[in-house]
């Protein structure tokens, strides 16, 4: 039961590992929307899966925010962004794809490294996956810090969240439910401001390109 | 009606205020205005009780000791007086209706976040509060849009939520240190709680945690190498806001490191924790000192100011008791000499239409109040006698002295030094010289500088002696930090 249990649950942290690192070599934001719809079900996936098996009721509610939320609601809001700027495509990051690639293989490994305190300290059968999901925290800065266009940073930033969800998750089987709620306001609030500059970003600059953000550099 | 309700309430009522009325009036600002010091009674109220030995609480949830009392008074001293100075009392201000309104809901939630961060006893929530003090600050940035307001806005939105979502994962690694040691509880994320399972956690887990954490308040309190969005949000943001964001919005930010550095010291031990931020401090302090010399925009000069502070007061903190002290007295002062200049800032701008030093001349013989207060201010803030700064930056040089660290403290001197002469250049610049043509001579809204002058006041008073409520505010803060 326990090895079903612990199986599974690095079986799905590895694959939100791998939608984060879809990012890294795929252009276009369409693609990287679906990642992060993928990414996000994944995660409601893990959630259902402690439920499941830690017995834990709240986390089955932290699952279904998880789908209706993060699932469903943002990747349609980030569609209809993303179709005003279709012309807008991720070609030329700070950091080609080669590179992006050994670098995200590197934080993964420290990932690994600085996580082992933390995995030797835990008695959850759910351990295991949380280097997979500080590498994900990891590789989600990483491609906020090294992509161009604003929309990308904004689905960066919703991995980065995603990674730490998924580190409450499998590392304390979830924060106290009403602060998980504190959590998921904050993260959807902090979307729509984001998608709002978005929109002012283009209006201004006529480009969502956050290299032509240069105004203020000294 | 408990202390908390009577600190909590106004903010909130004032932005719904804002909210139902519309189009705006003017009677709103003012309504905003007279709840603001209600507020601000409050705070002085939980000051008094803890004076008075006492610990307010109210259920699990909130919980006042002498640590949240002094940021408690500070950000609703500068929330008061951004309400009264704010867009939308006086007649011409600048702005037209809409931005007024904006800015009351936005800068009342904000304020309101602020409150909740440094009063809540639960490290999670706390995190909830900075977090959303980014988004309400955020929107407020570009009220008057311009390219530059937008992409200021924008670096502090997503530098500020990246940032600030790895105080979350060190938070969540806490937790588990908790967890694994005493088993879940509702109570687990309670810093009472964690501070008195301290001693049994997991040094090497509380390490990582404390890092992310340090990281991620950090960001939000303009600690370099993380300070990048801090010059462009704090010069671009309208006058009352930038006063809020350097005033408070750093010292709340710092507030949640000070929290986490009192359990983080037990668990991984006194010098390892303090090392940390001595580093950062160090590093800020550097960064912000030598960058004022390069400034052509007052309120870029101002911002990176805060950044010299803000590593200042992180160098107290890992001083010892002494050092807390030390800083918590440095974290008052700058709250209310950064509030006060970001808002004459606003003054000058309004009257000569442009941030850059080299437009500015003849200040003095422009808006000679104004002008004396800025003067004064900046005299204040670079740490000269008879203002607070001198005293508490003298404060820490002692306690660095106590605590054996003569080269850190060396570091200090040399670098207050660089920043010094730094701002007297071009503090001189704008304040003589003859007056730009097409600027017109004489003070605007008069009964503006009144709270302005006041604030000066209260510098002068803390540069002549420490008040003993004051004192011993301090005293129980160094007491709960640094044990």
């Amino acid at each position: 039961m326990e090895t079903v249990f612990a199986r599974l649950v690095v079986l799905e942290s590895s694959l939100a590992l791998l939608f984060g690192l879809g990012m890294l070599w795929r252009r276009g934001v369409p693609a990287y929307i679906s990642a992060f719809r993928w990414q996000s079900l994944v995660l409601a996936a893990v959630a259902a899966t402690v439920a499941h098996f830690g017995r834990d009721r709240e986390l089955y509610l932290v699952a279904a925010l998880l789908v209706v939320v993060k699932g469903v609601a943002i990747p349609w809001l980030l569609r209809g962004t993303e179709r005003r700027f279709a012309s807008e495509r991720e070609l030329a990051p700070y950091v080609n794809t080669a590179t992006s690639l050994v670098v995200a293989s590197l934080l993964v490994l420290f990932a690994y490294a600085i996580m082992r305190p933390v995995v030797a300290a835990s008695h959850l059968p759910t351990r295991t996956g949380l280097p997979l999901a500080m590498g994900l925290v990891l590789v989600s800065l990483f491609v906020v810090t090294s992509r161009k266009k604003a929309l990308t940073q904004v689905v960066g930033f919703l991995m980065l969240e995603n990674g730490i969800a998924l580190l409450a998750i499998l590392g304390a089987y979830g924060v106290p439910f009403i602060v998980e709620l504190g959590v998921f306001l904050d993260a959807l609030m902090g979307f729509l401001v984001m998608q709002i500059f978005v929109y002012r970003i283009h209006e201004t600059f006529d480009t969502i390109d956050v290299d032509q953000l240069d105004r203020l550099r000294h | 009606m408990s202390p908390f309700a009577l600190l909590l309430a106004p903010s909130l009522v004032s932005a719904l205020l804002a909210l139902v009325v519309r189009p705006y009036r003017r009677v709103v600002g003012w309504a905003n205005g007279v709840l603001s010091l209600l507020a601000f009674s409050a705070a002085i109220h939980l000051w008094a009780r803890v004076l008075a030995g006492d610990t307010p609480v109210a259920g699990d949830l909130l919980r006042a000791d002498a640590l949240s009392a002094l940021l408690a008074l500070c950000v609703s001293g500068v929330a008061a007086l951004a309400a009264w100075l704010g867009p939308g009392v006086g007649a011409d201000d600048g702005y037209d209706r809409g931005q007024a309104r904006t800015f009351r809901i936005f800068a009342n939630l904000f304020a309101f976040t602020m409150l909740f961060a440094v009063t809540t006893d639960n490290v999670g929530f706390m995190w909830v509060a900075i977090e959303a003090t980014t988004i309400t600050s955020a929107v407020l940035i570009p009220l008057h849009a311009s390219r530059a307001s937008v992409e200021a806005s924008w670096k502090y939105i997503l530098i500020g939520s990246v940032g600030i979502a790895l105080a979350f994962a060190g938070t969540v690694i806490a937790y588990f240190d908790f967890v694994a040691m005493a088993g879940r509880d509702h109570l687990s994320l309670n810093w009472t709680v964690l501070r008195d399972a301290a001693p049994a956690l997991d040094p090497q887990v509380m390490q990582l945690a404390f890092v992310f954490i340090l990281i991620g308040y950090g960001t939000k309190a303009g600690l370099a190498p993380m300070h990048t969005w801090l010059p462009d949000a704090h010069s671009e943001a309208p006058a009352a806001l930038s006063a809020m964001m350097s005033g408070v919005l750093l010292a709340v930010a710092l507030y949640a490191v000070v929290r986490w550095q009192a359990v983080a010291q037990v668990t991984i031990g006194r010098g390892l924790a303090e090392g940390f931020v001595a580093m950062l401090g160090l590093l800020s302090l550097a960064i912000g000192a030598l960058s004022l010399w390069s400034q052509r925009n007052y309120k870029r000069l101002l911002a990176y100011s805060s950044i010299e502070h803000t590593g200042l007061v992180c160098v107290g903190l890992a001083l010892g008791p002494l050092g807390v002290f030390a800083a918590m007295l440095h974290l008052l002062n700058h709250s209310v000499a950064k509030s006060m200049m970001f808002l004459l800032a606003g003054r000058v701008l309004h009257r000569y239409r442009t941030a850059e030093i080299s437009g500015v001349s003849g200040l003095l013989r422009v808006m000679p109040w104004t002008g004396g207060l800025f003067a004064a201010g900046m005299l204040a803030v670079i740490g000269l006698p008879p203002f607070g700064m001198f005293v508490s930056e003298f404060a820490l040089v002692r306690a660095g002295f106590a605590a054996g660290r003569p080269v850190v403290i060396g570091l200090v001197l040399a670098l207050l030094a660089i920043g010094f002469v730094g701002v007297i250049a071009h503090l001189n610049r704008m304040l003589y010289g003859p007056v730009p043509a097409g600027v017109s001579v004489g003070e605007g809204s008069r009964w503006a500088l009144v709270p302005l002058a006041g604030c000066a006041a209260v510098l002068m008073v803390l540069g002549l002696t420490v008040p003993a409520p004051i004192e011993t505010l301090l005293v129980r803060i160094a007491e709960i930090v640094a044990p």
